[in-house]
């Protein structure tokens, strides 16, 4: 009897089921890659992921900002990690971590945007997933891939074009590098199918007609087409929606988001946070203080009669270090300025300037003064117009990814900078991608 | 005829039995067999067979205690006829045994004896115990063998030796006690993970520790740490208490391991814990140690007035060598307070913040055991409770842990047992590695010493990105909780004598629960963060099922047979919860629920396996060995083209001592040759569902301004189908030599391990939008060898001195690698082909130059610029060799021991250096006592270059004057322990008494300027020899006091 039991307890453990079963075991915090963009709402939520991408820390959310107003001569750099006095000191290496993380960056938000771009259009229409939505959600996706290329070229010059999403490991890769000017012309093409499809609405958060517009008055200053350059302005400054408010911090200041200022601008939630003011806030203040205006910078921007109310973009502690303040939430929920209507005026009195009419640019000039709390500008002639512009606009996007373009765009960087290495307006293509892509060439300059 | 007559008569009494099948009915026939074969008891009378007299034979086994000495196994020498003692050690032969034949008396553990049986009297005979490592037995996978007749390399580690170590987890009491187990302690806070590597590195991405099993139970060792302590993790195996350990195995070369499959391939550890005997009286043990802990050597700091007459010369420096900074000696910043400035160097303060952090830590533990058994039960019962304190303050560790160890025996054929173990670790932890915020070290270590510790107005002051250190030390709150039960059950079952039968089932389970809280008052949780806690709960739970068929039969006395099949399933699950809040009302609120911003998330991940395995072994007369060995895993880690898994084993060995031209050589007690291969793999640590193709959810963002986030969803990873194990051949040769009957045993084994289809996160171009996929294609290669002398070298009356010593030599290389990968910030350690792992990458400075006091570094492509072109590999954290010794003693009632571990030929990084001696890039820190060997003038010779912000000197990170030889000698420990003779104990019924005294991590000989060349500054385990705000590891000296009743 006792034998018998312990017989069958030996078959009951030896029972073994089907391995293969047994061994499915399917994740539960990610989904598997086919089953993503299916039906309207997937395709919503696709969207999203693409914005997020756009406004991570590695791009909009502190990164990429960072290198455009760190390669001016605004800001120092105060912290431990000599990555960022590259910038700051135009010695920027191939293996610099951060040019790294942003060109990778800029690449996973456009293979987000291809994958909305490829799979949305072929969605089938619901209900509840109308064509308008449909074209709405592609037209945001060349709106972000337009941006991104547009990052791109004026970061690296020269940049290989992929449009089409990564679906395998042998995909996106193998390709040699575009010229500025046909990356230029795909930024273009991106605009103008966005302009399309995208309703002509309001949104400060999300991409709207209007916010190309405004990314296209953008567009063609930086090639110099100054006609076209000020129509998409007029657009966008026409518009009730947009406005310059005032004084200068209203549009950051007590917690400020989504205010008439922007046209576009990227959201941070306690869930997503931006890691911006955690590099400009003082450790007083649970930063790290990476970098920090720098004394030239602070003795305009506390300058009445220069800085005007813009002076409450700094901050100083109580032993007297000065800081950035212009982001400085907690939760870290700043948001990233990519577009603001003062960059608009300025781009408008630029193009205008340019074409010969020295009033009308004033006229611009003097209402982002004005919003400084400053007089009308004494700038007169030609020359004094472009200097006073450009005086504008290093003090008005002093925290905001522009000085740098500004001087390398107007070819200043010589005379301002004392920069005479033309391949140093550039960024080195990061060393690990020319090694595992042997297509990729080196930025003229670099190795 | 009489067994089917059993059957028959069991089937009639039986009524369950008649309703099983003819299958059922067939395997009742083998127990009944084996049953009526042992039971049958009949008359004894003597019988005359062809003049030869045949008589009966019984007798009583026990050892030199009195106790009966079950399981021995009586065999008649020259025959075939074998049995074994029972319960209360009684044998017994009927009228089968030749007069005057002689009778073979073993045990494992015992040395054998033979007796020579005249007449049918009743025997008494007594065993003598084996201490020599012969017939030590030794657990193997599945199984245990004497150590004569082991093929695999395996080294035992008697747990008694070390576990007075004041560490948390046993394995980090094990350096330098078995040839080739390589372990570096990291860091001198208690209960955090150590570098552990059995054999070398083989993996970049998957793990590279050992499989730890403790009683069968595949245990997890991987932390489950959240919090962030700078880059530290604590150690799971912490919550293992040493002292309920019996013996730690590591089992090394392929025969060995490979029947652990997917998993062998960095080594197995496997653990016994403590059981009670049968038949034995109940012993009651109790012990305590009482010691203190303190650091041997603190970083010596330059004084406030010279550290910032430093901060002057940089200055001055830097703007002659940039006029644009405007740096002179007029505005330098330690002027006359009159002219604006801080004042004058020598009129600084210096404010010691290195003597708040430290202290003198207190030790403690305690440990009550009570083991015994009766005929039939058997137990173990442990309890202990430890609580070390690190030497910095504001650390401890604490462990409480229960244990039960319960075995029965059913009848004489079932046995079934239970193994429980339930520990409560408590941790109060704080940074000790890098990151500023809330970095404890740091910011005792890294400020200027002339800047004072409070305000003028009497707040706490923070400098640069640190805290204040005092309010640190008073706020410190970050505490983990961690329950661990590992425990199985299990069912033997002997079918036959040959045949036995296992099932167990097995769990390992954690519950890790860990907060923090960071008031206003700390970096973390000032304004306008305004507090900032987190808790979070990770749940860790492996089970494990198994079953084991074994056979086991000598045929003809000659051809000794075994065989093994068995099958197991595991599934392994973590969960974890994780919460935050920000901005409490006042720091008087510390749960999340009172505060205004609050996020949480979770996490699931599961995986299983299914293996089936078996091992055949064979020897003929212990001479010649053959062992074969097979594991099939099933992994559901990997795609379907490639969930399988087989791994297959060779061994074998000649005992040459057991030819009849050694036979007789007397000084040579044994002499065995030993050789294997196999194939083992390695599929821990990586990502449960690295093979797939990904997206993930989490990445929300608004529709609009008012929304709030709404879903998002994101490409996470591709898909690579063709995944599959890491895969390492090795290839083992080994001698095993004995002399003088064992006074000298040395045991030596050459190997080579070669590991392809390494897991590598192939980087992709960014272009693709992901960074990497996971994919099999690197190599990497580990040769070396390995040598263990145990010798007796006195053994005369009372006295005995024994020595182990144990060296081993392992050469690391990366075959095989498309893309060099970077480890750790700055790059400074990097993984390329034709390189050993763990190499630095730096720059190489030649010289200071004499004159200009500027540092030349080699321009190795001679393109007369420093770029990251010139980067070289230079020197590596792996020592040449490693090892051992150690001496015991006894005399009396005096025993002492005394332990040196060594390794020679690792570098070290010394990052604290690299902080501490910036030459003023790095404003506000404190400098190091070495900045007086600065270049001040020209002529002057030192590797220190001029201290300037500008220009490559202390500009470029990665320089090689910051590498160090990190080799370094170790008294590791020492203990003295006198026992109180017997005869003044037994008058309060005291069986043993022992004082002693231990001493650990006594003394350190190196060449290293830092404070400890072990010290590491990250658990990742591609990060090794970077030295940063870690404490050293202790020297402590405790009291113990050992009492069985």
């Amino acid at each position: 009897m006792k034998h018998l039991r312990y017989f069958i307890l030996f078959v009951i453990a030896s029972i073994t089921f089907s391995c293969n079963n047994f061994l499915e075991v399917q994740p539960q915090e990610s989904i598997s890659d086919e089953s993503t963009i299916t039906n309207g709402s997937s395709a919503e939520t696709a969207v999203r992921g693409m914005y997020r991408a756009l406004a991570s820390n590695s791009y909009y959310g502190s990164t990429f900002q960072s290198i455009g107003y760190l390669s001016g001569d605004n800001i120092q750099w105060t912290g431990s990690q000599a990555i960022a006095g590259q910038f700051v000191n135009h010695d920027v290496r191939a293996d610099n971590g951060s040019v790294a993380a942003v060109w990778s960056a800029i690449y996973t938000t456009i293979n987000r945007a291809n994958n909305v771009i490829a799979k949305v259009s072929t969605l089938a229409l619901e209900p509840t997933f109308t064509q308008e939505k449909k074209d709405q959600l592609v037209g945001e996706a060349y709106f972000v891939r337009a941006l991104a290329y547009f990052d791109l070229v004026r970061l690296w010059g020269t940049v290989p074009i992929y449009l089409a999403p990564t679906l395998s490991i042998n995909d996106n890769h193998g390709k040699a590098k575009s010229s500025k000017e046909e990356v230029y012309a795909q930024v273009l093409a991106d605009l103008k199918a966005a302009e399309t499809l995208l309703p002509q609405t309001t949104n400060r958060i999300r991409a709207t007609r209007k916010t190309v517009w405004a990314l296209r008055s953008r567009y063609h200053l930086y090639n110099k087409e100054w006609a076209a350059a000020e129509s998409y302005a007029d657009k966008v400054i026409a518009d009730q929606s947009y406005n310059l408010i005032a004084p200068y911090s209203s549009f950051f200041a007590n917690n400020a988001v989504a205010t008439q200022e922007s046209v576009f601008e990227l959201s941070y939630s306690a869930t997503n946070t931006s890691s911006h003011r955690g590099n400009w806030q003082p450790p007083q203040n649970g930063g790290t203080r990476q970098w920090a205006p720098n004394s030239e910078f602070l003795a305009l921007i506390n300058d009445p009669l220069i800085g005007g109310n813009r002076s409450a973009m700094v901050s100083s502690t109580s032993d007297g270090r000065w800081y950035g303040n212009m982001y400085y939430r907690s939760p870290a929920t700043d948001p990233a300025y990519v577009i603001r209507i003062a960059e608009i005026r300025l781009i408008r009195a630029e193009a205008r300037a340019q074409q010969g009419k020295y009033e009308d640019a004033l006229k611009d000039l003097d209402a982002v003064r004005e919003r400084a709390g400053l007089g009308a500008s004494s700038a007169d002639g030609k020359d004094e117009i472009f200097l006073a512009i450009e005086q504008e606009r290093r003090l008005e996007f002093a925290f905001e990814p522009h000085r740098w373009f500004d001087l390398v765009r107007t070819d200043r960087a010589e005379a301002v900078l004392g920069l005479s290495d033309r391949n140093r307006y550039v960024l080195p293509i990061p060393i690990d991608e020319l090694k595992v892509d042997p297509a990729l060439e080196p930025n003229e300059g670099y190795l | 005829m009489k067994t089917i007559n059993k059957i028959l008569e069991i089937k009639s009494r039986t009524p369950f039995s008649l309703k099983l099948s003819c299958l059922f009915a067939i395997c009742t026939m083998i127990f009944q067999h084996s049953i009526s074969y042992a039971n049958i008891i009949e008359p004894a009378f003597l019988k005359r067979e062809l003049g030869v007299i045949n008589i009966a034979v019984a007798g009583k086994v026990t050892d030199a205690n009195g106790n009966s000495l079950p399981g021995v196994t009586v065999t008649i020498k020259g025959t075939n006829t074998s049995t074994a003692t029972d319960l209360e050690g009684n044998f017994k032969f009927s009228n089968q045994v030749p007069e005057n034949s002689v009778i073979t008396l073993s045990l494992l553990g015992f040395k054998t004896k033979e007796v020579v049986v005249t007449n049918a009297n009743f025997l008494t005979i007594l065993l003598e115990e084996d201490l020599r490592q012969l017939s030590e037995v030794v657990v193997i996978g599945y199984g245990s063998q004497e150590r004569k007749d082991l093929i695999g390399s395996i080294s035992k580690i008697n747990a008694d030796e070390v576990k007075q170590i004041p560490v948390g987890s046993f394995d980090a009491q094990l350096q330098g006690k078995a040839a080739g187990l390589q372990i570096n302690s990291n860091t001198g806070i208690p209960g955090e993970g150590i570098f552990i590597r059995v054999r070398g590195t083989t993996s970049i991405n998957a793990s590279n520790d050992p499989l730890y099993i403790v009683d069968g139970v595949f245990i997890n060792n991987s932390s489950l740490q959240t919090v962030s302590t700078g880059g530290k993790a604590t150690s799971p195996i912490a919550d293992i208490n040493p002292a309920d350990i019996e013996s730690v195995e590591v089992l090394k070369d392929a025969s060995a391991t490979a029947i652990y499959g997917a998993r062998g391939a960095n080594g197995v550890v496997i653990v016994t814990t403590k059981r009670g005997n049968y038949n034995s009286k109940a012993k009651l043990g109790f012990n305590a140690t009482q010691g203190i802990a303190e650091a041997a050597k603190i970083w010596g700091q330059a004084s406030g007035p010279l550290n910032a007459e430093l901060h002057n010369e940089s200055w001055i420096n830097s703007g002659i060598d940039n006029p644009a900074l405007n740096q002179t000696y007029a505005n330098r910043p330690f002027r006359p307070v009159s002219e604006g400035g801080r004042g004058l160097p020598e009129e600084q303060q210096t404010y010691d913040r290195l003597g708040d952090i430290f202290q003198t830590a207190r030790l403690q533990s305690y440990d009550l055991s009570l083991q015994g058994g009766s005929s039939g039960t058997k137990y173990y019962f442990g309890a202990g409770y430890t609580r070390q304190e690190a030497i910095m303050k504001p650390v401890y560790f604490n462990r409480a842990s229960f244990k039960l160890n319960l075995d029965q025996k059913v009848n004489n054929n079932i046995q079934v047992g239970i193994t429980n173990s339930i520990s409560r670790t408590f941790r109060n932890q704080a940074r000790a590695g890098d990151g500023p915020q809330g970095g404890m070290f740091q910011t005792a270590l890294l400020v200027a010493t002339y800047l004072p510790k409070f305000n003028a107005d009497g707040t706490p002051a923070k400098w640069g990105p640190w805290d204040n250190l005092d309010v640190l030390l008073n706020n410190y709150d970050v505490k983990t909780k961690n329950i661990r039960y590992i425990g199985n059950v299990y069912l033997d079952a002997d079918i036959t004598p040959e045949l036995k039968f296992r099932s167990s089932f097995g769990i390992d389970y954690n519950d890790y629960n860990e907060s923090e809280y960071w008031n206003s008052l700390t970096l973390i949780g000032a304004s306008p963060t305004n507090g900032l806690a987190t808790a979070a709960v990770t749940n860790n739970s492996t089970w494990l099922n198994e079953q084991t068929l074994s056979y086991r039969k000598v045929f003809n006395g000659d051809h000794n047979f075994g065989l093994l099949v068995g099958n197991s399933l595991q599934g392994d699950l973590i969960k974890s919860t994780f919460a935050q809040g920000t901005n409490f009302p006042n720091d008087s609120f510390k749960k999340i629920s009172s505060a205004a911003t609050r996020i949480g998330s979770d996490s699931w991940t599961e995986s299983k396996l299914v293996s089936f395995f078996s091992r055949a072994d064979y020897n003929y007369r212990s001479k010649y060995y053959l062992q074969l060995s097979v594991r099939a895993d099933g992994s559901s880690r990997f795609g379907a083209d490639n969930r399988w898994g087989y791994f297959p084993s060779v061994g074998t060995a000649w005992r040459i001592k057991e030819e009849n031209f050694l036979r007789d050589v007397n000084f040579i007690s044994d002499l065995k040759l030993r050789g294997s291969f196999g194939i083992t793999g390695n599929q821990n640590g990586i990502n449960n569902f690295a093979s797939r193709g990904l997206w993930i959810g989490g990445v929300g963002y608004p529709d609009n301004i008012t929304g709030g986030d709404k879903p998002g969803i994101a490409p996470q990873q591709l898909a690579n189908p063709t995944l599959r194990w890491e895969k390492t051949r090795q290839i083992n040769g080994g001698v095993d030599l004995g002399l003088w009957n064992g006074r000298v045993a040395l045991e030596l084994n050459v190997y080579r391990k070669y590991t392809s289809d390494l897991l590598i996160q192939r980087p992709l171009a960014s272009s693709t939008g992901f960074s990497s996929y996971y994919s099999n294609e690197g190599e990497i290669s580990n040769t070396g060898f390995e040598l263990n002398i145990n010798t007796t070298n006195i053994e005369k009356g009372d006295f005995q001195w024994q020595t182990n010593f144990n060296i081993a030599s392992n050469k690391n290389v990366i075959e095989k690698l498309a893309t060099p990968i970077n480890v750790y910030s700055r790059d400074w350690l990097r993984m390329e082909e034709g390189h050993p792992m763990y190499s630095f990458w730096l720059y190489k400075q030649l010289y200071v130059d004499p004159q200009t006091g500027d540092a030349v570094f080699e321009d190795v492509n001679k393109d007369g610029k420093i770029t990251v072109e010139d980067r070289q590999l230079l020197g590596n954290a792996m020592p040449d060799f490693f090892g051992g010794i150690s001496n015991s003693f006894t005399y009396k009632g005096w025993d002492a021991s005394i332990l040196f571990t060594f390794q020679y030929g690792n570098d070290v990084f010394n990052m604290n250096e690299f902080f501490d001696m910036a030459g003023g890039t790095r404003a506000e820190r404190f400098a190091s006592a070495n900045s007086t060997k600065r270049w001040q003038n020209p002529g002057d010779i030192t590797d220190v270059p001029r201290f300037t912000t500008v220009g490559n000197n202390y500009r470029l990170e990665q320089n090689s004057r910051l590498l160090e030889d990190g080799s370094f000698i170790r008294l590791k420990q020492l203990s003295i322990g006198y026992s109180i003779p017997k005869r003044l104990l037994t008058r309060f019924k005291i069986e043993d008494l022992r004082l002693s005294f231990t001493g650990s991590n006594v003394l350190l000989f190196t060449k290293y300027s830092g404070l400890d060349p072990e010290s590491n500054v990250a658990s990742s385990q591609n990060v090794q020899g970077l030295d940063f705000g870690t404490p050293p590891q202790p020297r402590t000296f405790q009291l113990g006091i050992n009492l069985t009743l």
